[in-house]
């Protein structure tokens, strides 16, 4: 059954090609589908594939269907800048999308400028140049954000146990996760919490428990983890192996959903701007049908940022019209209203200055050990991007 | 008291893993840069076989004995084709078959994050080893395993005919074959034990902590500590772990975290200043090129 | 090497022909592997003169890829300064760093040194990962594209005859050397040192001249890569660019420029050269992380096969076939 799908899905590929080459959107994605991070980004550029195949299944956008070049980086610069140049001076994209390591960012981001097409950041994390004022031409749909993550989460710890609580720190040894988990120090002394300076893992770590054992001895009531999966749930269960029993919060990625459910430790909140796939919404139901159609490799519950990708591309293509040159496709995107379905908590809203969105909603989940599944501990809350 | 015990586990997980390097080298003179990737085949072959059985304790040495037969066949199948060839191309041989598994695991297994534990219902608890630390019930299993493989890779170099022969062909393959030795067969089964240690420690990593592409890096951090100790020496990587996990778990808590990568190579750099042929290892390797 | 063979000529004329022709018939993104091809060639030069030639291994090639790219910028950004000081900036950096790096070929050998000059790789990649960290550019600095007289180089037509140029200088350089006394000093410590040492000659200072010429031209490669690319990252020289080059100038031939230049060749093509050939066949339809999987094995798989079946490189085999027809 799914090697037949799969072959009549090349058939309609192939068919697709030869006849739409000359009258389809062509957008391109350069992304970390193999290396040693893909697991961090590959489900989503395979959720991105099925909203696309979908969609051109349905007959496209204007009456035309898109066509997704997808290239390999493996998360490392030299590709990604290969690959760019590639999909601007041979594929003549209208719209590139990044979903690798920050590492790719300078070489994409200085040839979509030079070229005038627009770039979207998508499961990748989101430059400072997408906040206002945003720079032209970069757009961002990834769920975190620096800063107002931090915020969030403050707020929900000082909601739950007050300010007289001593905060640990952990963060991974990238410069985002660092620079955000040290802004998160500086937040928390604001607040009167007692923040220990911050623990910061380098990426490939044999054993946590050193690290861990620094943060326990200091004495922490709540810890908040601001970093890669990894880095997140593997401090956590090192903390709880040296018999640890503060409350624990991180940033829900998109392993957030089955690793909750194997920890099941009801002090482990996980905050987040994605709804998940246990609330069962029909845009949940489509994720799982598409992916099951398609015999995908990643899990649903993993693919909600490239469907989200997806739904943005989709408007903005649709809003510019045929036939779309990248600049029309641009200016589509600076006045862009993005229904996510229920995926996030409200809508992507990008204006000239804005291009990460108006406004963001966050979340926190918790296991729930009665019940056996899922809790939303804190309803979305809203936070206006300035 | 909690130190001590996070040193002795982590040079018990750097030993576990640089015993491989130290065999290979120490016998073939071959220096495995793919053990990373090998003993990430290790923790996937785990991963399969619990697919089959949730019962640990057939999974378990099903998969150990299936790394232990691909171990055998990495030699058989590739690395004795390289007999003969400079130590370089026999190193690049070794970086190229570790692409090839990178890019086979990503086919069969996918690049996700998974818990060969979660099948074989196995739950890590905490587990109270001295007054004042405590540690996971999994890492208390790796430092006995460590202390186990170390205690029968003496026993068996010292004292079995196949171990007599193994150190025999190290010192002098020449002399070696003429004796009679049959030098493919001790490589093979270098290559298997090899394989099967750095299994074993790739697999009691994944059910601690999950599987995916980043285990190679963490077989790629013991690599110090086999060189540190000096590479043709089984006592000198147990040494060489001991110092580097020492040296990486006191700067975490008493200088700066972030030091903890960089510290392996510094000490490196300092004992190849002084002492180049590392710790324990014998100065003629140096010549050996 | 003097034999100037009709069949020699001849091929020698068409290569020639072909390189000139290249960037009048190729698209943009063809030129682009081009001109990495001979970015790589120059590097691969380097790196073959030092171990092909003067026989001493070096794991720490992408560390002085490094060192150059950020020699270059970092005056870039500090003290925006031009190509024409930044590119020998970064050949002096090259240099420098080829004495620090030689030192340890004093007194180790093999693998040993293979291993010290990997630790100094990462070494000068911590140095750079904490220059980007402390001055805020955790996504790489960018280098504005080099100038000459009004005429912005950005794009790959316009870089492909200056990296040609460059490409052949650096090879041409390199031949009269290995013809000089250096050269003939470099073959004799290849062989074997106490007979070098026996006929007179100076072992220390030949094996550092070894690491110096050649680390120069590879920090020189590096600060072209950075005006070539636009940017500087540390993230695009991990150990994989090491092996990379060690991986050109074996599957080149070993001691042998046209080696140096055809392994540069052979393994920049080979990922794109495996991805055409991935497109063309029919299970494309599918999901793409399985394919760019399939490739990456595909180009271990491949690198195998030539170690075990063509253990003389590709040097070796035109020769076999430039045998079969009697030239040699």
């Amino acid at each position: 059954m799914i090697s037949r799908t799969i072959a009549l899905a090349a058939a309609a590929g192939l068919l697709g090609t030869a006849a739409g080459a000359q009258d389809a959107y062509r957008i391109g994605l350069s992304g970390a589908l193999t290396g040693p991070v893909a697991g961090s980004y590959a489900p989503a550029i395979e959720g991105l594939q099925l909203y696309i195949n979908r969609l051109n299944d349905n007959g496209g956008i204007n009456g035309h269907p898109v066509e997704l070049i997808v290239l390999d980086d493996s998360g490392e610069p030299s590709r990604g800048a290969t690959n760019s140049r590639r999909l601007l001076g041979q594929e003549d994209v209208v719209l590139m999308i990044n979903a690798s390591l920050s590492s790719t960012y300078a070489p994409m981001m200085a040839d979509a400028r030079r070229a005038g097409v627009p770039l979207l950041f998508a499961s990748s994390a989101c430059p400072a140049e997408v906040y206002p004022p945003a720079e032209p031409l970069l757009f961002c749909t990834t769920a975190f954000a620096a800063r107002y993550d931090s915020q969030a989460t403050l707020d929900f710890i000082e909601a739950q146990a007050g300010t007289d609580i001593s905060l640990g720190l952990s963060a991974m040894a990238i410069p985002l996760s660092r620079g955000e988990i040290e802004a998160a120090e500086g937040l928390a002394a604001e607040r009167g919490m007692r923040p220990q300076s911050p623990t910061i893992v380098p990426p490939p770590t044999a054993d946590y428990t050193p690290f861990a054992t620094t943060i326990s001895q200091a004495g922490a009531d709540w810890v908040y983890s601001w970093a890669p999966w990894v880095t997140e749930v593997r401090t956590f269960e090192a903390l709880r192996r040296l018999g640890w029993e503060g409350d624990y919060i991180a940033w829900a990625h998109l392993e957030a959903e089955g690793e909750l459910a194997r920890l099941q430790d009801p002090k482990f909140y996980a905050i987040g701007a994605n709804s998940l796939f246990a609330e069962d919404l029909p845009v949940h139901q489509e994720i799982r049908d598409a992916a099951e159609a398609a015999g995908a490799t990643y899990a649903p519950d993993q693919m909600a940022e490239g469907w989200i990708a997806g739904l943005a591309i989709e408007a903005a293509l649709q809003s510019a019209g045929w036939p779309a040159d990248a600049e029309a496709v641009n200016a589509a995107m600076e006045n862009l209203n993005v229904d996510t379905q229920g995926l996030r908590g409200g809508p992507i809203e990008w204006t000239a200055e804005n291009h990460f969105r108006a406004t963001q909603y966050y979340r926190v989940y918790r296991w729930n050990a009665d019940e056996g599944d899922i809790d939303v501990v804190q309803d979305w809350a809203a936070y206006t991007v300035e | 008291m909690q130190l001590v015990a996070n040193i002795i586990v982590l040079s018990a997980i750097y030993a576990l893993i640089s015993c491989g390097y130290v065999l290979i080298y120490r016998v073939s003179r071959v220096l495995n840069l793919a053990h990373g990737e090998l003993m990430m085949v290790g923790a996937y072959l785990l991963l399969m076989t619990a697919s089959f059985t949730s019962n640990p304790m057939v999974a378990i040495p099903v998969a150990a004995v299936l790394s232990l037969t691909m171990g055998a066949l990495v030699y058989l199948l590739l690395m004795r084709r390289m007999t003969g060839e400079s130590v370089l191309a026999a190193i690049l041989t070794t970086i190229a078959l570790g692409i090839l598994l990178r890019g086979l695991i990503v086919i069969f297994f996918s690049a996700a994050h998974q818990y060969p534990a979660v099948p074989l219902g196995i739950h890590s608890s905490s587990v109270q080893v001295l007054p004042g630390a405590r540690i996971s019930s999994l890492s208390l299993i790796l430092v006995v395993v460590t202390a186990l493989v170390y205690a029968s890779l003496f026993a068996f170099l010292r004292l079995s005919r196949w171990g007599l022969r193994m150190q025999a062909a190290g010192q002098n393959p020449l002399l070696a074959a003429q004796r009679g030795i049959n030098l493919h067969a001790i490589y093979a089964m270098v290559w298997a034990i090899s394989m099967f240690t750095g299994s074993v420690a790739g697999m009691l990593i994944s059910l601690d902590a999950g599987l995916d592409q980043t285990l190679i890096m963490i077989g790629l951090k013991a690599f110090p500590a086999a060189l540190v100790g000096g590479l043709d020496s089984l006592l000198g990587a147990l040494i060489g772990s001991l110092i580097v996990a020492a040296a990486e778990v006191l700067l975490i808590q008493y200088v700066n975290p972030l030091l903890a990568d960089v510290v392996p190579f510094l000490i490196l750099i300092v004992m190849l200043v002084v002492r180049p042929w590392g710790l324990f290892g014998t100065r003629e390797a140096l010549d050996r090129v | 090497m003097s034999d100037l063979s009709p069949m020699r000529v001849v091929t020698a004329l068409i290569a020639i022909a072909a390189l000139i022709a290249l960037p009048f018939l190729a698209s943009g993104a063809t030129l682009d592997i081009a001109n990495q091809i001979l970015l790589a060639t120059i590097g691969a030069i380097a790196l073959m003169l030092l171990t092909g030639f003067a026989g001493q291994i070096s794991l720490g090639h992408a560390g002085l890829l490094a060192a150059g790219a950020f020699t270059a910028g970092i005056l870039a950004q500090e003290i925006a300064a031009p190509f024409w000081i930044g590119i020998p900036a970064a050949a002096l950096t090259g240099a420098l760093l080829g004495v620090i790096f030689g030192l340890p070929s004093l007194r180790l050998r093999g693998i040993y040194l293979a291993v010290s000059t990997l630790a100094l790789h990462f070494l000068v990649v911590y140095v750079g990962g904490e220059y980007e960290t402390r001055r805020g550019f955790s996504t790489g600095i960018l280098i504005d594209p080099p100038v000459v007289f009004g005429f912005e180089f950005w794009d790959p037509v316009a870089w492909y005859p200056v990296l040609l140029f460059v490409a052949v200088i650096v090879w041409l350089l390199a031949r009269n050397l290995l013809r000089s006394r250096t050269g003939r000093a470099w073959a004799a410590i290849h062989d074997t040192e106490p007979v070098a040492a026996a006929l007179g000659i100076n072992v220390a200072r030949t094996k550092l001249w070894a690491f110096v010429i050649s680390s120069a031209i590879t920090a020189m490669a590096g600060a072209l890569f950075a005006y070539y690319r636009g940017f500087v990252s540390i993230e695009a020289f991990s150990l994989f660019v090491t092996i990379q080059y060690v991986a050109m100038i074996i599957i080149g031939g070993m001691g042998s420029l046209l080696g140096a230049v055809l392994g540069a060749a052979f393994v920049t093509v080979l990922p794109h050269a495996i991805e055409a050939a991935s497109a063309l066949l029919p299970s494309s339809g599918g999901l793409a992380g399985s394919i760019f999987a399939m490739n990456y094995a595909a180009f271990g798989l491949i690198m195998i096969a030539f170690l075990v079946f063509e253990p003389g490189g590709l040097v070796g085999i035109l020769r076999r076939i430039g045998g079969k027809r009697g030239t040699r």
